[in-house]
């Protein structure tokens, strides 16, 4: 998309590699902390947060190419797409309060009931090995009241 | 009707019971008590229709002869409808078979024959006799059924197929094609099994309905190979001779050019098996050994569909094929034996468990089959005089067998439903016309002088005794008497040089069944005959005295029925009683009958007409046959009349042979034995495979996609994380793939 061919400030020389090759590199560190963060974090705000990183990294992507070519439509499209992060953010943010609504949590996982019949519930009732409790709990003195105990609430963490 | 013209009458007769069955379908339910008007409409006018055209084939035969026999010229009239299937070219004969076309050149381009099929109707004293018979016993039939049937929620059903019926045996007798013959003897065994399971809800009825069926099936089977032999044999399977485009005479099976060139007709090997398969068919449909399974239990349809389809019209059908194909027959000797044989040892048979039936429908089911199997031992002796005996007693056992399964139906409808006959008794004094008329038939059957059966049996007598001791009756008659092998060529209408009436055709020579035809043979069948008609007069005074005479009894289901019958009914019974008694002498003493069937072209035919004999009254064989009825009538009333009626039967002295007979000779449980069982059993072993085998198959192949399945479910996990993963490896898969494409 050859926008126009008025060229771009003289001083910097269009077409130099050595900015182009930095500039994806930075893009695509974002972008690959973005899709890690999707994959890995529970938290459902995190995840949309991870997802605006992806697109940040692209738009990044975008712009080096754009001063590259000397080619204006790279930076129009960024233009779009920040446009278009803000509407999904909008939609996203309903959904995510919608979700809160239904369970009373922000956990992804809080949503496995879809699973096959056949499947167990994936839960991390397994502490890893750093958080194992000792053998022995010390003995404070009593106060207050005994937490709940045991029920499904318990399998999941309440807060991430 | 001097305006309507024999061509439309003879396809009116047919036609209007078809429009009333079709008026009785739609407008049933709507007429609903009155449904039986398009029936009896259509059949009445049939029934006119029917007695026009055998006054006017009577005139064209012309007035009888007295004694003396005269080649008679043939009657017929042939009205083509419409062609049915047509294929041309579509056998070439081999040359000088009777196949080829006459006046072709041999292995030219004209020799193909074309395979076409009219619907044609053929008007000849024969048919016009069965036409008579079917419509006037059908119509009194149908009068019948308006009272015994009336409270039937059934109704307009039942008149519906009596009409269909008596369209069906119309078009049968009045066929001049074997296919079209084929396909209404199959129309025929369609209504005999929607009649018999008329009252379709009741187990047994449709029990017996299915016999019926599958039991003609077998003959009908017959028939069918017998068509197929004939088509190859004959090229052709109309009756009549037709003409082609170029005017060459195409001869028809029974058409007058061949039946009167002398070796026209095929006899030996091929002519026999033809005969034979005619015989598995009349078998079938008349109900003789070893098919004779089904009539008995056809006894659980309404008695007036018995009275017309199991005693008058359907069981005569066989008869009526056999008298049509009588040149095919005189060709093959054996296979005439084959006929007489099967009769008499069926006449006998059926004779023999008559006596010891305690259900009085029962009794005369197997009297019917008894005196069809008179009818053949008549058909196998193969002389005019067999063929128009057969002919006579098929007409006067019309009536007489009519009027007695209307009689039991009156009884049966007075009695509530009940007709075991030790049941009731002395209802005489109950049902004074039916009583009379039942037994005036009974005296016709019995062969009693001056009824009807009388001179029919004794007819019967006489052609198989003529067969028995061919020198008795030189003295009897003038010309000497030709039956199979003329011995002696007085005779004027003997060919000079004395040849045998097996045919110079494509197989000559005798088979081995000619061998049959012995003296010594025919002489058993003639003492064979003269005990059942001793047994015919036993059995049917029997049913007469346990039902009529004797103290007054009348069983609980009879309720306030224990009177006579309505008007209705007992007209019918009236109106078929005046031929029972009248018909056999009339018919007799002016042989108006036999000189008017003399001019059937299938018994025109030269090799027919050449045995007939001048006509007689043979006193010695009047004598014997009335001794034996006199001596049944006489051990019937020492057994059964008056106080005796209700007694312990006199049967019981037969000692084990009442259970053979009362088993019906184990017929049943030999098919039941050698035939329905090993059908189920294959039946079950192809059930089991269809359940298992097949249906695991199919099952087993819709196990693959659950296995498939329960790998790839595995995958769902119900984390929206992992799902993204998955797509995050397939996008991963694509740029590597389109990063080595570039790169390489």
């Amino acid at each position: 998309m050859m926008v126009s061919s008025c060229p771009i400030s003289p001083l910097l020389a269009a077409g130099s590699m050595p900015l182009l090759h930095n500039a994806l590199i930075v893009g695509a560190i974002l972008f690959a902390l973005g899709l890690v963060g999707i994959l890995t974090r529970r938290n459902l705000i995190v995840m949309f947060l991870s997802a605006e990183l992806m697109l940040q990294g692209i738009s990044v992507s975008l712009v080096a190419w754009s001063r590259y070519h000397g080619d204006w439509g790279g930076q129009v499209l960024v233009i779009f797409v920040l446009t278009v992060a803000a509407c999904e953010a909008a939609v996203a943010l309903v959904f995510v309060l919608q979700a809160f609504a239904r369970t009373g949590r922000l956990d992804a996982a809080a949503w496995q009931s879809l699973r096959d019949e056949s499947l167990a519930r994936t839960v991390d009732r397994e502490l890893p090995a750093s958080d194992a409790t000792p053998a022995s709990w010390p003995r404070l003195s009593p106060a207050g009241v005994l937490p709940t105990g045991g029920g499904e609430d318990d399998q999941q963490r309440q807060h991430i | 009707m001097q305006s309507i013209s024999p061509t439309s009458l003879l396809v009116l007769v047919p036609l209007l019971p078809l429009v009333g069955a079709i008026l009785t379908i739609i407008l049933g339910r709507v007429l609903g008590s009155r449904a039986h008007l398009p029936a009896i409409a259509g059949i009445a006018a049939a029934a006119a229709a029917a007695v026009t055209l055998l006054l006017a084939t009577a005139g064209q035969v012309g007035g009888t002869s007295g004694g003396h026999t005269e080649p008679v010229r043939p009657v017929e009239m042939i009205s083509t409808l419409w062609q049915w299937a047509s294929v041309d070219a579509a056998y070439t004969p081999p040359a000088g078979s009777p196949a080829a076309i006459p006046g072709t050149a041999v292995g030219g381009q004209g020799d193909a024959r074309a395979f076409s099929i009219p619907v044609a109707l053929r008007l000849d004293p024969l048919t016009a006799t069965m036409l008579t018979i079917i419509t006037c016993v059908g119509l009194l039939v149908a009068i019948y059924s308006v009272g015994y049937m009336h409270d039937d929620p059934g109704y307009p059903r039942f008149f519906a197929l009596v009409s269909l019926f008596v369209f069906s045996m119309a078009m049968l007798v009045a066929a001049s094609n074997f296919l079209i013959v084929y396909v209404f003897w199959e129309a025929v065994g369609a209504c005999s099994y929607l009649l018999i399971g008329f009252w379709f809800r009741k187990p047994e009825a449709a029990r017996a309905a299915k016999k019926a069926f599958l039991v003609n099936r077998i003959g009908d089977f017959g028939l069918a190979i017998a068509t197929f032999l004939l088509w190859m044999t004959y090229g052709t399977l109309d009756f009549h001779d037709t003409l082609s485009a170029d005017g060459t005479i195409l001869p028809g099976i029974l058409g007058q050019t061949r039946l009167a060139d002398v070796s026209g007709i095929v006899g030996g090997t091929v002519g026999t098996a033809i005969c034979l398969l005619l015989l598995l068919a009349a078998c079938g449909k008349s109900a003789q050994l070893p098919l004779h399974v089904w009539l008995p239990d056809a006894m659980e349809g309404p008695t007036p569909a018995s009275a017309l389809i199991h005693a008058a019209t359907m069981v005569t059908a066989g008869i009526y094929l056999i008298t049509r194909a009588s040149p095919l027959f005189v060709a093959c000797p054996g296979a005439l034996t084959m006929v007489s044989i099967v009769g008499a040892t069926t006449a006998l048979v059926a004779a023999l468990i008559a006596t010891v039936q305690n259900d009085l429908k029962r009794v005369l089911a197997y009297s019917t089959i008894s005196q069809l199997g008179y009818m053949f031992a008549s058909l196998g002796t193969g002389t005019m005089l067999g063929f128009t005996a057969a002919i006579f007693h098929l007409v006067t056992h019309a009536f007489f067998k009519a009027l007695l399964f209307l009689g039991a139906g009156s009884v049966m409808h007075a009695m509530g439903g009940v007709i075991d006959m030790r049941r009731f008794g002395g209802l005489r004094r109950i049902m004074p016309i039916t009583a009379a008329t039942f037994l005036i038939g009974g005296l016709a059957l019995a062969g009693v002088a001056p009824f009807a059966g009388f001179f029919s049996k004794d007819e019967i007598l006489a052609t198989i005794h003529a067969k028995a001791w061919p020198n008795a009756h030189e003295t009897h008659h003038e010309v000497a008497p030709a039956g199979g092998h003329a011995a002696a060529s007085q005779s004027p209408f003997l060919p000079v040089s004395h040849r045998r009436t097996t045919a110079i055709g494509a197989d000559s020579g005798g088979t081995t069944l000619d061998a049959l035809d012995r003296p010594a043979i025919w002489q058993t069948l003639y003492w064979m005959a003269l005990l059942t008609a001793g047994l015919t007069a036993f059995y049917t005074f029997r049913a007469i005295f346990m039902t009529f005479t004797g103290p007054t009894r009348v069983p609980d289901e009879a309720g306030h029925h224990a009177h006579e019958s309505p008007p209705v009914m007992t007209l019918p019974l009236i109106l078929l009683a005046v031929p029972s008694a009248l018909a056999g002498w009339w018919l007799f003493s002016t042989n108006w009958l036999a000189h008017f069937l003399s001019a059937t072209p299938s018994l025109a035919a030269p090799a027919v007409a050449r045995t007939a004999v001048p006509h007689a009254f043979h006193v010695d064989l009047a004598i014997q046959g009335t001794l034996a009825a006199a001596i049944g009538i006489v051990i019937a009333a020492i057994g059964h009349l008056g106080r005796r009626s209700d007694s312990p039967q006199m049967e019981r002295l037969l000692g084990p042979l009442q259970t053979l007979f009362a088993n019906k000779f184990y017929f049943d449980q030999i098919y039941s034995g050698l035939i329905v069982k090993p059908l189920e059993a294959v039946a079950m072993l192809a059930a089991l495979i269809d359940r298992h085998l097949i249906d695991g198959l199919v099952n087993a192949v819709a196990l693959i996609p659950v296995g498939l399945g329960g790998i790839v479910r595995r995958m769902q996990s119900g984390l929206v994380q992992r799902y993204a993963l998955a797509g995050v490896m397939g996008v991963l898969m694509i740029v590597l793939a389109l990063a080595w494409q570039l790169r390489g």
